[in-house]
């Protein structure tokens, strides 16, 4: 059944695809890749709250308390299937998306006028990107780790859009 | 659990990579650094016509200058650390 909306699938590629162009270059692209990020991202988190049901922080942000609980299973082997995020997914996408706007954000601010030059925001950019570098590592072993336990491939689900329907024991809501 | 061990892997490589990664714009064959003139030599001069010097730092054994041009336009200027002449964009192995 169908989970992704077409906004959230095109803006998870297009980001992918921004951050790691971004990774890879120093030069004039690399400056409009941190534009065009930003741009995604705005667009990401005003869907998070106006877009559809799966698409919204509020279906997928879970209380502290119910993520570690989560975590804790998924460890042990024996984590819930979610047919949205799970609560682990959903913070790491709520933290994937504030590393990019901070590390494009400082990218922008370091090459304006006023900033050019200033070191301590230039050295500022690099150690975000290495932290959102992390994050994505982190975020790729998550997927791999939900796809293999609950045997759903869950990076051609964000191509589809579609999931296996809820079976007795997934949580839905 | 084998991904366990290979995030914490992976995320220290990845932080070993990018630390000691250049920015690439340039390169200079600039020999040992006893031999280099001043840094502050070079903002001195760039000062006199008329620079405003924001950062100067190491690249590649070039000196990278981040300015205010004369006009007040962002440049970013690689300089030879020897000769302190300006090394174009994309040069490798400047000789100055």
């Amino acid at each position: 059944m169908k989970v992704w909306d077409a906004l959230v699938r095109v803006a998870h590629w297009t980001l992918a695809a921004c951050v790691i162009g971004a990774w890879f270059t120093r030069d004039d692209i690399h400056e409009w890749l941190g534009y065009a990020t930003l741009g995604v991202v705005a667009l990401r988190v005003v869907w998070g709250f106006a877009g559809p049901r799966y698409a919204r922080f509020a279906q997928f942000v879970r209380p502290l308390a119910d993520t570690l609980a989560y975590a804790r299973a998924a460890m042990a082997g024996r984590g819930a299937r979610y047919l949205g995020h799970n609560p682990l997914g959903g913070w790491m996408i709520v933290s994937l998306l504030a590393m990019v706007a901070l590390t494009a954000g400082s990218g922008w601010l370091s090459v304006s006028e006023r900033y050019w030059g200033v070191a301590w925001l230039q050295e500022g950019h690099a150690l975000l990107a290495d932290a959102l570098g992390a994050l994505v590592l982190l975020h790729l072993a998550g997927v791999v780790h939900a796809s293999v336990r609950h045997r759903e491939n869950l990076a051609a689900a964000m191509i589809t859009g579609a999931k296996t329907a809820p079976r007795p024991g997934d949580v839905w809501e | 659990m084998k991904f366990s061990f290979i995030a914490p892997v992976a995320v220290m490589l990845l932080i070993a990579a990018s630390s000691a990664r250049a920015d690439g714009f340039a390169t200079c064959d600039s020999g040992p650094k006893d031999k280099w003139q001043a840094q502050e030599k070079l903002s001195a001069s760039l000062k006199e016509k008329g620079w405003q010097v924001r950062r100067i730092k190491e690249d590649g054994g070039c000196y990278e200058v981040y300015a205010l041009d004369e006009k007040g336009k962002r440049v970013e200027v690689y300089f030879h650390p020897v000769t302190l002449a300006p090394v174009p964009k994309g040069a490798k192995n400047f000789r100055g």
